[in-house]
C-alpha cells in the first residue's frame, strides 16, 4: 500500500512555459500591510477575491516572521521583532516550498517585503529578490510622479521586471 | 575638483523642490512655481559656467557657445553630450537629449487595466508634473548662456520620453 511519495498520486508541478515564464506571480507589500503591486504570470487557480488573498498572504508571512524568529535555537538575545534589519541579518525566514511551488520572500529594512511564487524546481531566489529590489528603488523609489504607499503604477518598473523574471531559471 | 555629492541625493533634491514650489508655496499657480523654478537654476547656470569656462578663452560666436553647451557643459552635468543639435541658422537652436538623465525614472502607467488611471484627467496631471521638472534645466541653459553673454529664452519638449528637446532661442 503506498499512500505517500507516489509521483503518480501527488499532482506534477507545473512545467515552465516555452516562454520561459517561469515565476507565477509576485506580491509587494509595505509596512503596513498596504498591497503596493500584485502581479499575475502564471496562475490557473484562484481560491479567493483579490483583497482576501492579499490579506491572508500578509498576515501568513507576518505569522511566520514571528514564528521563526521565536523558534530560533540559536540566537540567545531577546526576539528583535519590528526593528529594521537589513535582509539576511538576525532571524528571518526566506522561503517555503511545497510540492506545486515554492514561495521567496525577503524584507527590507524599510519594511518593504518582496513575495516571488515561482515553480518548485526554483533554486535561491535571495540574490534575485534583491535585484528586483533594485529596480524598485529605481524606478518607483525614485520616480517623482508615485506617491509612497499607494499602489505602483510605475510602466518602466513593469517592464524592466517583466523582462527580469522572464529570465529566471 | 572639489568634493562630490551622491547622485541619489540631488535627484531627490530636485524632486522635492519641484514638488514643493508646485504643491506648497504656489500651490494653485503653476506659471509662478514655474518662474520660481526657472530663476533658480539660471542661478545655478550662471555659476556653473562661470566654473567650467575658467580656463578657456571667450567663444567668437553664439554657435561656439551652444557647441561648449552641448559637449563640454553637458558631459559635466549629466555625463554624457547632447546627441542632435539643430540649428536654423536665425537663433533657434535645438538641443536633444535622448536619454535625459533628470527624466529616465518617470513613468506613468497607461494601461486602463488599473481602474482610474486610464482617465484622461490624470494623465494631463502627470504630463504637467513632468514638465514642472523641465523648468529647472531649461533655467540652466538660460543662466549659462546669459553669463556667456548671449541672452536667450529656453524651453523643453517632452513629446516622447525619455528623450527630451531644448529649444534655444537667441533674443536679437
Amino acid at each position: 500500500m503506498q499512500f505517500f511519495g507516489g509521483s503518480e498520486i501527488s499532482p506534477s508541478p507545473p512545467v515552465p512555459t516555452a516562454t520561459g515564464n517561469n515565476a507565477h506571480m509576485m506580491y509587494i507589500f509595505n509596512r503596513n500591510g498596504v498591497c503596493l503591486l500584485y502581479r499575475e504570470w502564471n496562475r490557473p487557480l484562484h481560491t479567493l477575491n483579490p483583497q482576501q488573498d492579499h490579506k491572508l498572504m500578509f498576515g501568513l508571512l507576518f505569522s511566520l516572521k514571528s514564528l521563526t524568529a521565536k523558534m530560533d535555537p540559536t540566537n540567545a538575545e531577546k526576539g528583535n521583532l519590528g526593528i529594521p534589519q537589513l535582509p539576511g541579518q538576525g532571524c528571518s525566514f526566506h522561503s517555503f516550498r511545497t510540492n506545486t511551488y515554492k514561495l521567496s520572500f525577503m524584507e527590507t529594512p524599510s519594511g518593504i517585503k518582496f513575495i516571488l511564487i515561482t515553480n518548485p524546481r526554483t533554486g535561491d531566489l535571495r540574490e534575485t529578490l534583491k535585484y528586483i529590489y533594485n529596480l524598485y528603488v529605481e524606478y518607483v523609489a525614485k520616480n517623482a510622479l508615485y506617491t509612497p504607499g499607494t499602489l505602483i503604477k510605475c510602466e518602466l518598473f513593469n517592464t524592466a521586471l517583466d523582462q527580469y523574471v522572464r529570465s529566471i531559471a | 575638483m572639489g568634493r562630490e555629492v551622491s547622485e541619489s541625493c540631488i535627484d531627490n533634491l530636485l524632486m522635492e523642490m519641484v514638488s514643493t514650489y508646485c504643491n506648497r508655496f504656489y500651490a494653485n499657480k503653476p506659471e509662478l512655481a514655474a518662474r520660481r523654478i526657472e530663476a533658480i537654476g539660471y542661478q545655478v547656470g550662471h555659476q556653473l559656467s562661470e566654473r567650467y569656462t575658467m580656463e578657456r578663452p571667450r567663444f567668437t560666436d553664439h554657435l561656439e557657445a551652444i557647441k561648449f553647451i552641448c559637449k563640454d557643459f553637458w558631459s559635466e552635468l549629466f555625463k554624457k553630450q547632447i546627441d542632435n543639435l539643430k540649428t536654423n541658422h536665425r537663433g533657434t537652436f535645438v538641443l536633444q537629449d535622448n536619454h535625459f538623465r533628470w527624466l529616465t525614472r518617470m513613468s506613468i502607467d497607461q494601461s486602463p487595466e488599473n481602474g482610474a488611471s486610464g482617465e484622461p484627467s490624470i494623465i494631463a496631471d502627470d504630463k504637467a508634473v513632468e514638465s514642472m521638472h523641465l523648468y529647472f534645466p531649461c533655467g540652466i541653459i538660460r543662466g549659462a548662456l546669459s553669463n556667456l553673454g548671449i541672452p536667450c529664452a529656453v524651453s523643453a519638449d517632452i513629446s516622447n520620453l525619455p528623450a527630451c528637446s531644448f529649444v534655444v532661442r537667441i533674443k536679437a
